[in-house]
């Protein structure tokens, strides 16, 4: 006996795949809307795009820094460069992922310009981490996976930390990395390989598994 | 356990983390205003570049004309030298 699904639910899933997608398809309509009267002049309808994808460029930014006031910045940065570059906006893809685009542009840069000023590389703050005692994955908060996986990221040079960034967090592909940056795929594949040595190396130079307690 | 699975199960965790919200529309649309004002800038320097370029094309047209009657001073070192008949 077989376990394929019955035809109602395949007929729900049906259902619910044209309804995402019905909705997907008019929240697109309305972002051209808006888009289109930001482009005219009309600020109130850039202020709803705004808030519409506020939370979402901040959680990617967040990703670039952990400080609320440069976060911030960034996030008011990459909406005002957007709205200075949206009569290029041709519409093709959804707004987000040009959004989406110009933040992880600005959050490069961002780590870039940083990377220039002389300071000393902040160590990992394993203080956090010595605070986790805890083998079990589901035991560990979040914001404090995060920031341990953050201080760690933060080791790598600017071009291997990006695409550890995007792939951890964002759980961004190669091909979707490659076309936010405007960079060739192989170079991101090569760079994401290198990066995840990298990475595996300054992840046993401090310990990680022994601090974490996953050595079993 | 793997040093890269750790790593895929810590970013798995942080993954959940709550993100801060701002609300910057409003600082958004002050920066967009503040921000917009600089294109009027443009006008002087344009109207210098203008300038500029009726300056450089008055003197090209000078510096044609000059040239037409200019002689080669190479000309001078390898012309023979005028007989002066003394007597």
């Amino acid at each position: 006996m077989t376990n394929a699904p019955c035809q109602c639910c395949l007929a729900d899933g049906l259902l619910e795949d044209q309804e995402r997608s019905g909705r997907i398809a008019f929240v697109e309509n309305i972002d051209w809307l808006d888009v289109t009267a930001s482009v005219q002049g009309d600020q109130d309808a850039y202020e709803r795009l705004v808030r519409r994808y506020e939370k979402q460029i901040t959680g990617l930014l967040w990703r670039f820094t952990r400080d609320a006031v440069q976060c911030e910045e960034l996030v008011q940065q990459v909406f005002v460069e957007a709205y200075f570059s949206l009569k290029t906006y041709r519409g093709d893809a959804p707004l987000l992922h040009w959004l989406r685009r110009i933040a992880t542009r600005t959050g490069y840069r961002f780590w870039r310009e940083k990377a220039k000023e002389p300071q000393e590389m902040p160590l990992p703050d394993f203080e956090i981490m010595e605070q986790i005692e805890a083998a079990d994955e589901d035991r560990i908060d979040p914001s404090e996976a995060a920031a341990v996986l953050h201080s760690l990221l933060a080791r790598l040079p600017s071009p291997d930390r990006l695409v550890l960034t995007l792939l951890y967090f964002d759980r961004c592909g190669t091909r979707e990395i490659a076309e936010r940056m405007g960079w060739s795929r192989a170079k991101v594949k090569t760079q994401a390989l290198r990066a995840r040595r990298k990475m595996k190396e300054i992840a046993e130079r401090e310990h990680l598994l022994e601090r974490l307690g996953w050595t079993l | 356990m793997d040093t890269l699975k750790a790593l895929a199960k810590l970013a798995r965790r942080a993954r959940e983390e709550q993100t801060p919200v701002f609300g910057v529309a409003e600082l958004v649309r002050l920066r967009i205003q503040s921000e917009g004002r600089p294109s009027v800038t443009l006008i002087p320097l344009g109207l210098f570049g203008g300038l500029s370029a009726a300056a450089a094309s008055i003197i090209l047209f000078l510096a044609v004309q000059l040239w037409q009657y200019m002689n080669s001073p190479i000309m001078e070192l390898v012309a023979p030298l005028p007989e002066i008949t003394l007597w």
